[in-house]
């Protein structure tokens, strides 16, 4: 069988040099652009129309706000082609500025402004959205706290798991992997400009479950090969062997997943629909970040982390109590003791030959 | 292991098959001229305002004073009464009584060519006229969105003679009496005036004894009475006639008639309208990007694993299915659930999320065969040592899942504290992808597991490379590793 030998704590940096690039463009971008969030959570007024002809964009905005008294900015987007019919038409957003929402009446009033402006262009409403301030803020905060509740929820399901599985130290990786998985969702929306709204709330609750299954699938290998390559072996190796031996999994179930959204994203960028697109890109993103986060960040950090818990212990063992080391190798699964104590007799698995051969020949 | 005798894998394959499609296609008969639906396919789905194209609209009482329950119930049945009258079906209304808002989803009518969304709105949340008036003389009448008549327009006696408004009842509650002659509970609603209202009615009641007096909201008739005895004192009863009212029906009417005499305006607070145009167009592409992804994934499973791959399209199918029979109403103790675009682009993700199950256990089946085990125990010890970590992963989805529900659900504890959301088309993807993490347990891990153990009995499905173990080349070149 094809395994893969692919050395993720050796190569960490790599990884950790990318996600920093990720992050740093995301910041920048960030600083740049800003934070734009949807006027579902701000309150405000978008309206879209469809039309024939040209259009200056200049022309409806002065017409908008001679007919509301309102700043208004307009993006045009030609040559939409619909789905279902095939036809063509261009259409036209016009967001208002400032986050008051606006009555029936404005809406008709706004129409009848851009038809007197252009009265041979056909204005057809497409879409209206009006959000009162107040609602959008309450709205916005229950989404917050919807996040914090499912991050609360998945770590006492952490806590609970990881208590068999790797310790609070592999627990505390596992949520460094969910925070790392959030940003990249969230820098998305800054690096493509697009307004923080419930799409944004949709993909980081899925990817947060989704990202987290992979992070538990790996620590639970890694648990298992514990018992199976006995307590010699360094966590580099350990840790490095588990996640080899999970990628065929890992990597399959990531291209199934992207498969699936990317052909939404495909689709919805030929027709041009945003909700579609604002929905499948950050979730693409999210999903090799799923992957990736477990994989190439999570892992590694667990073995420095060890790996460095071991160095402080080596060196307080190295001046006092000799007698601990084997005492405790006796008591089994307490790795780190284990591989500690260097001094201490080699141990091998007692029982379970044939599976210590398998570990042995992947070693190989 | 135990072995699963060979025409399993045939049954359960034609089951789900069978069940797949008839949740897309329905079943459908004719019952002399009526078309029946015996099943619910994709054509019953109810989709969301954001494909159909629709209005989202939430109203508010325009009051300092924070309205009462009983006033915002009055306000919800009007609007509802309304939108039966408009014959509009698939309507939904939500009341938030801790926020004072009432929130209204309707899709477009589709009869309709130049449906003004903005005048409806204004219409549906203008102060309710209500009259209590002589006779019951209508000029239309046609059957509503309830399957109720309606009766229109007032005519006649009926137009000119206004006994009572809004502004002259004091209050309708309904109440619970007990029937005299039956001894049976019976509900009722009982009407208290005004000074003015009650006299008024004194006079109205002795002149029209015996005769009917019709109670109408802005342009529709919502009861009409029989004067049974003159009224002075300004308090009666209406009942429901021979049949009686049920205790929905009192209530039902003494909102409706309360809300003549509401204290305030509703005003509309926020409110989104989308034209079915560009909703068509993305239902269109969203099949397409279904079927697409669908056809991916599974040439994915087939090529990468072979005879697994295609017991795993085939659980696949029936996941896909399920999806589609959950949200269309198939199965008769669920209820069907609109289906919004996000909710469609959840079962395409739950497409791509739900072959896991079957990734996680073909992969160690696989891993078993390499290290030499005989196919049958391979299987059996695969599907073992996979479990713990397909539950997992389907555990931290559904408490996801569940929580995207309650954030953007219509009515929960959520609501309760923050109000009820700006937008509401995300509830449907929370239930798409819960309803698919399911799909992936029931199919990808119980179906899957039968019919592999199934087929396996064949004897053109022995090789162990169908299953992507190692072929014969393999083994000797295993052998000679082995050896040195």
């Amino acid at each position: 069988m094809k395994t893969y030998h692919i050395r993720f704590y050796e190569n960490r940096w790599i990884y950790y040099c990318i996600s920093l690039a990720v992050v740093l463009v995301g910041l920048i971008c960030n600083v740049i652009f800003g934070t734009r969030l949807d006027i579902q959570f701000t309150g405000g007024a978008v309206l879209s129309y469809s039309y024939s002809g040209e259009i200056e964009t200049q022309k409806v905005e002065r017409a908008v706000e001679s007919s509301l008294g309102r700043d208004a900015s307009v993006s045009v987007n030609k040559n939409v082609r619909s789905a279902e019919s095939g036809q063509v038409s261009n259409n036209v957003t016009i967001s208002l500025a400032g986050t008051n929402s606006i009555t029936p009446a404005d809406q008709t009033a706004v129409l009848k402004a851009l038809n007197k402006a252009y009265p041979n262009e056909k204005f057809e409403s497409l879409k209206m959205d009006s959000v009162n301030p107040s609602m959008g803020q309450s709205f916005f905060l229950k989404c917050i706290v919807a996040v914090l509740i499912a991050f609360l929820l998945l770590n006492l399901y952490i806590a609970a798991r990881f208590r068999k599985i790797g310790g609070m130290a592999a627990g505390f990786f596992a949520i460094f992997a969910l925070l790392h998985d959030v940003a990249m969702v969230y820098f998305t929306f800054i690096i493509f400009r697009m307004p923080l709204d419930d799409n944004f709330i949709a993909v980081v609750l899925t990817i947060l479950g989704y990202s987290l299954n992979d992070t538990i699938v790996i620590y639970d290998r890694i648990r298992e090969n514990r018992r199976l390559m006995g307590p010699k072996t360094p966590y580099r190796v350990l840790v490095n062997t588990s996640i080899n031996q999970t990628f065929t999994r890992s990597i399959n179930t990531a291209i199934c997943t992207f498969l699936a959204i990317a052909t939404v994203f495909v689709v919805g960028s030929v027709y041009q629909l945003n909700s579609v697109v604002a929905f499948a890109l950050p979730m693409m993103v999210g999903v090799v970040t799923g992957c990736y986060s477990t994989v190439c960040i999570a892992g590694p950090l667990y073995v420095t982390w060890e790996n460095h818990k071991l160095k402080k212990k080596s060196l307080a063992d190295a001046g006092q109590a000799r007698l601990a080391a084997p005492a405790k190798a006796a008591a089994g699964p307490a790795p780190s003791s284990q591989e500690a104590g260097a001094s201490a007799p080699a141990r091998p698995a007692p029982k379970k030959s044939a599976p210590r051969k398998k570990g042995k020949k992947r070693k190989r | 292991m135990k072995r699963v005798p060979r025409p399993v894998f045939f049954i359960v394959a034609l089951l789900i098959l069978f069940f797949t499609f008839t949740s897309i296609f329905g079943i459908k008969g004719k019952n002399g001229d009526n078309p029946v639906t015996y099943l619910k396919g994709v054509g019953d789905i109810r989709w969301g305002i954001d494909i159909n194209g629709g209005v989202e609209a939430t109203f508010t009482p325009a009051t300092s004073q924070k309205a009462t329950k009983q006033q915002m119930d009055s306000a919800e049945s009007t609007i509802k009464q309304r939108l039966i009258g408009e014959n509009i079906t698939d309507y939904e209304v939500y009341t938030d009584y801790n926020h004072s808002r009432i929130i209204v989803r309707f899709p477009w009518k589709n009869d309709e060519k130049d449906f003004d969304p903005q005048k409806a709105i204004s219409e549906l949340s203008a102060t309710a006229v209500v009259t209590f008036r002589e006779g019951k003389e209508y000029t239309t009448q046609s059957t509503g969105a309830d399957g109720n008549p309606v009766y229109k327009t007032p005519k006649g006696v009926t137009a000119s003679s206004v006994i009572l408004k809004g502004s002259d009842i004091v209050s309708a509650t309904p109440q619970m009496t007990t029937n005299q002659t039956t001894g049976r509970a019976a509900y009722v609603v009982s009407l208290k005036l005004s000074d003015s209202g009650t006299k008024k009615f004194a006079d109205a009641t002795k002149r029209l004894k015996n005769q009917i007096i019709s109670i109408w909201m802005d342009d529709v008739m919502i009861s009409y009475p029989t004067v049974e005895e003159e009224i002075t004192n300004g308090e009666c009863q209406i009942d429901g006639g021979s049949q009686g009212f049920t205790a929905a029906e009192a209530s039902s009417l003494a909102n409706k008639i309360n809300a003549g005499a509401l204290p305030f305006k509703l005003t509309t607070t926020s409110y989104g309208v989308l034209s079915p145009v560009l909703g068509k167009s993305s239902l269109s592409a969203m099949k397409l990007a279904g079927i697409i992804a669908f056809c991916l994934v599974g040439l994915f499973m087939i090529l990468f694993f072979r005879l697994p791959g295609v017991v795993a399209v085939i659980s696949l199918l029936g996941q896909v299915g399920l999806s589609f029979a959950a949200v269309s109403g198939y199965f008769p103790f669920l209820n069907s659930f609109t289906l919004t675009l996000p909710g469609f682009a959840g079962i395409i993700l739950s497409i791509g999320m739900g072959v896991d199950a079957n990734i996680i256990t073909a992969t160690r089946i696989r891993e078993e065969l390499w290290t030499g085990k005989p196919l049958d125990s391979a299987i059996s010890k695969g599907d073992q040592n996979s479990f713990s970590a397909i539950f997992d992963g389907n555990i931290t989805v559904i408490i996801v899942a569940i929580i995207l529900m309650l954030v953007f659900g219509p009515k929960n504890i959520l609501s309760y504290w923050f109000g009820a959301s700006t937008t509401g088309s995300i509830y449907s993807f929370g239930y798409t992808l819960l309803i698919g993490i399911i799909g992936n347990f029931l199919f990808g891990v119980l179906t899957t597991r039968l019919m592999t153990k199934s087929l396996s009995q064949f004897s053109f499905a022995r090789s162990k490379w169908l299953y992507g173990g190692p072929s014969e080349k393999d083994k000797t070149a295993l052998k000679g590793g082995a050896a040195v």
